[in-house]
């Protein structure tokens, strides 16, 4: 592999999602499976399950607030990096070409 | 009755390989960076890339009887997860640009040296042709071979190589002019 | 009632801001030149956006905690960095447009620097008595146009101090290659290899 390809696979390296993924995919399954259940299930079955589910939800909305607010704030640091990388990129760009246009020409 | 015996071998057979599979919430915990970063790669979004991923899960959920092996499983949630993020990228219309939807990596922060020519790759990446960002996310994430990826996306083997060589070719490229690099040498495959 | 109507003249008037004159926006007409760009770079941070990023910067690492100290009292960051494939993407009058701005009487171009190859760069501070208020870099080239605004109090000192962190040169070493005319790069062939069957 070549270093450039090298430079790809790192930049392509595997990322992990928010720490709460697993739980959430666990539940939206359990609710999936509930509810092709729920014409079997006993009245105060579905009460213990619609219980459970709004129990997970508030929980679930809790902890999706925040995974958004972590989202959004690396979002943002991502490109208050970046501009801070233009800004002082063109800035040492001028700097570099002042230089040259006060040096005496040959 | 010998269609009956081959029956009942082949159920045996398919129980026998299930019973080698782990159990889903284990399965969900190993595999989901994976699905998690095709997903990503493609959409350069993390809550749509996080809500794609929470979908082929369900869906693989749903279709958990008919996973015939470890290996049939890493290889139907990399089909359906691919699938998927092309469906999902092509309604969303990415585009190049960098916007603020646009979301970084995980929580462990990197040297900001490194991570701007990473992040770099990865918007050129995602700006890439449909086929060829598909190629180059199988073979340079999921580190596949060809004949892997010619089997999930439906192609020869010829026309993976084709792509590969187009991206790489294109990617080297728009590094070269951006960051003032030499010319990487020619890439192998 | 005539005074009535005079009084309330002069009062809408005077209710009119000063630093209104200052105002630097981006244009609608640079904005579209996205749609002809290669590549198009576009940041719009504004103060709670600022605020929200800083939260998250590390406090640890050296170039986070420079950029944290640097973003304490700014109100906006604003860049728009458009790369063409081919020369003529964009015309005087955009560019003039951005100037016009920064003609007011509180702004000041305190560098310009142009070069044979058709680059042309400045940089322009906005005074708010002693102190810097804000900052625009305007860079113009043949194939290539960015504006960076940073709105609010900013040292360009210390912006340029990021020079040697966060991938950028140092002045004097690594410095880039100059640009010539490099070969265009081919667009993307649509694949007609395969039927998409996705």
């Amino acid at each position: 592999m070549t270093p450039f390809e090298k430079q790809l696979q790192q930049a392509l390296r595997r990322q992990e999602p928010s720490a709460d993924f697993s739980a959430r995919v666990l539940a939206r399954c359990a609710a999936d499976d509930a509810s092709k259940r729920s014409v079997f299930w006993p009245a105060w079955g579905m009460g213990l399950a619609t219980a459970a589910l709004v129990l997970l939800t508030i929980g679930g909305g809790a902890l999706y607030q925040q995974h958004q607010r972590e989202v959004r704030g690396m979002a943002a640091k991502r490109q208050l990096l970046l501009a801070m990388h233009i800004a002082g990129s063109k800035l040492q760009q001028v700097q570099e070409r002042v230089q040259e246009s006060e040096q005496p020409s040959q | 009755m010998e269609a009956l015996l081959a029956a009942t071998t082949s159920i045996a057979a398919t129980r026998n390989a299930q019973a080698t599979l782990p159990a889903f919430a284990s399965v969900v915990e190993t595999h989901k960076a994976m699905v998690y970063s095709i997903a990503w790669q493609f959409l350069r979004d993390r809550v749509a890339a996080d809500e794609l991923a929470q979908d082929v899960f369900l869906q693989l959920h749903k279709n958990w009887t008919r996973i015939e092996s470890p290996a049939h499983l890493v290889y139907w949630l990399r089909k359906v997860a691919t699938h998927r993020a092309i469906d999902a990228a092509r309604k969303r219309k990415i585009q190049a640009e960098t916007s603020l939807e646009e979301t970084d990596e995980p929580t462990v922060l990197e040297r900001v040296h490194d991570s701007f020519l990473s992040s770099y790759l990865q918007r050129m990446v995602a700006s890439l042709p449909e086929k060829q960002r598909s190629v180059i996310i199988l073979r340079y994430q999921e580190d596949m071979d060809l004949e892997e990826i010619a089997k999930i996306l439906s192609m020869n083997v010829s026309t993976v190589k084709t792509q590969i060589s187009r991206a790489l070719e294109l990617l080297r490229g728009k590094v070269s002019r951006r960051l003032g690099k030499g010319t990487a040498p020619h890439d192998s495959i | 009632m005539k005074r009535s109507i005079l009084k309330l003249a002069i009062l809408a008037i005077a209710a009119v801001p000063v630093w209104a004159a200052d105002d630097f926006k981006l244009p609608a007409s640079i904005e579209k030149l996205a749609e002809h760009a290669t590549e198009t770079v576009d940041v719009t941070l504004d103060q709670s956006t600022l605020a929200l990023a800083s939260a998250f910067l590390s406090k640890d690492d050296p170039d986070e905690a420079q950029v944290k100290k640097l973003i304490g009292k700014l109100k906006g960051i604003y860049v728009r960095s458009f790369e063409f494939d081919k020369e003529g993407q964009y015309s005087k009058s955009d560019v003039e447009a951005l100037r016009n701005q920064l003609k007011s009487p509180n702004w000041s171009r305190i560098v310009g620097v142009k070069s044979l190859k058709g680059e042309n760069s400045e940089i322009f501070i906005l005074k708010d008595g002693d102190q810097i208020a804000g900052l625009v870099i305007l860079d113009v080239e043949p194939k290539e146009l960015t504006i960076v605004h940073i709105d609010g109090a900013i040292n360009p000192e210390d912006l340029s101090r990021l020079g040697g962190h966060m991938g950028i040169p140092k002045l004097g070493k690594d410095r880039k290659e100059p640009k010539g005319d490099s070969n265009p790069q081919p667009k993307p062939d649509k694949d007609d290899e395969e039927s998409e069957r996705y």
